[in-house]
């Protein structure tokens, strides 16, 4: 089975065993791998109703066939469970080298349920796996505790952690990897501490197979030149995410004020030239050739970061424009294990219930000091921490101000304010788990680039390719930061697998898996009513730059959705019609 | 010429690894690449190492069964002349030369004057040099 160890390491901490089984074949052909096979078994695995924190939900980090082989960017590990942020599925992805630790161990994925008695973190070394006490590292941040996970087990090995705020079930608690590296949304770090599972630390030192090795060394070495080595991607790695930051700016959606503007009066102090001011090295992921990650200097320390969306959402969206304090505020974020955009959401919106007199919580936009003491807060869940750990959607359930709760499904918005890119504006709300600029990114088309922002011509159709481009580019796995087509993915899959794979049928097997996770949402009491966004969106208009004006009117986003559902194959509740589910294999 | 690394273009990819290993040995596995890249986040800042073979041929001149040959050209193991001592090894100046899983030592040969290592470098810290 090239491209596949053929194996799954399962983990259950209830009972304490830990054994291999086979990969199911049939659903890696059907799902690839990563997101789409990790949605497939939490699908099959974790049945509807489940408290997404009890020990009944499962956590699965999945490779995909491209994990471990010279394929360029194929360095990402999937994070497939059910959030506990949304309900809904959830599936992340982290960079670093884990991704092919667990590979080259053996293993397609690791698969882990149950709940253990008290803290543990697991060893997989190799054939060589053991659930062990892990009490002493309760409490520590991320960085302490993969620190002292290598000094043990060695610095060949890959660590994925959580921090206190894992621990402390806060529902948007993230996981990190290589100190640096996380997967940020929908609360992946929260069910690995409702597990008592503090750490993963995994050390492989196999092999990965491919069907016809030369041939694919040669066609990816032709894909390394020619198509990833362009202009079209090596912003990553000369500028990375920061430089969003100024398209942002300049074209009017760069989240400012808990989204009341889509400008940000500083904005260059916190744009691209700002971070690459400080920037001390570059950092990629295992077999990346981009590498996105920027080291700076802050104070003494060297560290990662910040991103765009941290720049922006936990930025500009707090109204710090202070490069320094989002560069602390981010590494809080990460040390404390909470994702930096959910962190800035909360964040902003209790400076707007603040200012506008609905909650005192002692936070107001620009003020770096309260700013700073936020993720500690909500990480312990000490002081307003407490309410704020809940989220912007629990937030305003308690105190009201829903119209501008920036939040679909309960997942609180990235970095681009769909008044001014409305096909965004649909990605967000058909997103299964939620806000989420992962499911499809037609800004870089829209207020990037040529089509018309303020429109929803063609957006239904944009949006409905983008998301089974991402979710079979996602499961295979690729990283986002390679504008690669299907066909370049077909032509290097075929001789790692050993058969003759189209462009058609990966884009197919796109649609199959944003399918599958729609079904697991309506299983779970989701549909149409859910695919909104919040009325702040739909009524009121932005106030400068290039969006002065601008809404995304709640009619026109009626008409894009009903016309997303009827081209999807999906019934007006949004529901999947039985011959869509016929003509995918779902039926 | 010869291999030169330049650490503050590397970003710790490995795609140099992953590639020496793909040609030579037909598997993925940077275990058995003929160099060695590491590249992580020590104490408070980021630190990138590697080892190459320098052609210094002290390998070659350690062997005593005559399995390692060269002639002013690539190293190569003559398999039925090895006895698996790791005497060429012990010797490796830089530590880059390592056992495969079967004993035998991974010999760099430069891949004909083209090594894959350094085409697969996104970003040139690898690159030729001239022997000074």
């Amino acid at each position: 089975m090239a491209g596949y160890q053929g194996r799954v390491l399962r983990v259950d901490l209830t009972s304490h065993k830990v054994f291999a089984e086979e990969l199911n074949r049939e659903w890696a052909r059907d799902y690839l791998g990563g997101k789409g096979l990790g949605i497939k078994y939490i699908y099959e695995e974790v049945g509807p109703g489940i408290n997404a924190l009890s020990p009944g939900n499962k956590i699965i980090f999945m490779t995909g066939p491209f994990t471990g082989t010279v394929v360029p960017c194929s360095g990402k590990l999937s994070i497939v469970t059910k959030s506990p942020a949304t309900g809904t599925i959830l599936d992340c992805s982290i960079g670093g080298s884990a991704a092919v630790g667990i590979k080259r161990a053996g293993y397609d994925a690791i698969i882990i349920e149950g709940k253990a008695p008290d803290l543990v973190y697991i060893l997989v070394d190799d054939d060589r796996v053991e659930i062990r006490d892990a009490r002493d590292y309760r409490g520590l941040g991320t960085h302490e505790t993969e620190g002292r996970l290598k000094s043990e087990h060695g610095d060949d090995c890959s660590v994925l952690s959580i921090g206190p705020a894992g621990e402390n079930l806060v529902p948007f608690a993230c996981i990190t990897s290589d100190f640096y590296r996380q997967a940020g949304r929908g609360g992946v770090g929260a069910v690995m501490g409702s597990k008592n599972l503090k750490a993963l630390v995994v050390r492989g030192t196999g092999e990965v197979r491919a069907a016809d090795i030369r041939r694919l060394m040669d066609v990816a070495l032709e894909a390394f030149k020619n198509d990833l080595l362009t202009d079209t991607n090596l912003w990553a790695y000369t500028a990375g995410t920061p430089m969003i930051v100024e398209l942002s700016h300049s074209t009017g959606i760069l989240p400012t004020n808990n989204f009341q503007q889509g400008t940000f009066d500083h904005f260059e102090r916190i744009k691209s030239e700002a971070v690459n001011g400080v920037r001390v090295a570059k950092k990629a992921c295992t077999a990346c050739g981009l590498g996105c990650g920027n080291f700076v200097r802050s104070g003494e320390e060297v560290l990662e970061g910040p991103e765009y969306e941290t720049l922006s959402v936990a930025g500009s969206n707090c109204g710090i424009g202070d490069l320094d304090a989002i560069i602390r505020f981010n590494r809080l974020c990460d040390d404390l294990g909470l994702d930096t955009i959910s962190a800035g959401g909360v964040t902003a919106f209790a400076m707007e219930l603040t200012e506008k007199g609905i909650h005192d919580f002692g936070l107001r936009f620009g003020d770096v000091e309260k700013y700073l003491q936020v993720p500690r807060l909500i990480a312990s869940r000490e002081g307003i921490g407490a309410e704020l750990a809940g989220g912007v959607k629990s937030l305003s359930d308690t105190y009201g101000g829903r119209e501008f709760a920036m939040q679909v499904k309960g997942l609180e918005f990235p970095g681009y304010d769909p008044r001014g890119s409305w096909g965004m504006g649909l990605a967000y709300a058909t997103a299964p788990r939620g806000a989420c600029h992962m499911s499809a990114w037609p800004v870089a088309e829209e207020a990037y680039g040529e089509r018309d922002p303020f429109t929803i011509e063609g957006k239904a159709q944009l949006v409905r390719d983008l998301q089974h481009y991402n979710a079979a580019k996602f499961s295979l796995i690729l990283c986002d930061f390679w504008a690669l087509s299907f066909e370049v993915m077909a032509r290097m899959l075929s001789p790692l697998l050993g058969r003759e794979v189209t462009a058609a049928e990966l884009e197919l097997a796109g649609e199959r898996i944003f399918n599958l996770a729609r079904l697991y949402n309506i299983r779970e009491g989701f549909n149409g009513k859910d695919d909104v966004l919040p009325a702040r969106i739909f009524t009121q208009p932005l106030t400068t730059g290039t969006t002065a004006g601008k809404t995304l009117p709640e009619e026109e986003f009626r008409r894009m959705l009903a016309e997303y559902y009827t081209l999807r194959g999906w019934d007006e509740n949004g529901r999947p019609k039985p011959e869509k589910l016929a003509q995918l294999g779902l039926a | 010429m010869i291999l030169h690394y330049q650490p503050e273009k590397c970003t710790g990819c490995h795609l140099c690894e992953l590639a020496c290993s793909g040609y030579k040995e037909g598997v993925f596995n940077p275990a058995l690449a003929r160099l060695q890249v590491s590249s992580g986040y020590k104490g408070d800042n980021l630190v990138n190492e590697a080892r190459l073979c320098e052609k210094c041929f002290k390998c070659a001149d350690a062997c005593s069964n005559r399995a390692i040959v060269y002639d002013r050209g690539p190293l190569s193991l003559v398999l039925d002349d090895c006895v698996q001592c790791g005497a060429c090894i012990e010797v490796c100046p830089t530590a880059v030369l390592r056992p495969d899983g079967r004993g035998f030592p991974l010999l760099c040969d430069y891949c004909q004057g083209e090594p894959y290592c350094v085409k697969w470098c996104p970003h040139e810290a690898l690159s030729l040099k001239e022997v000074e």
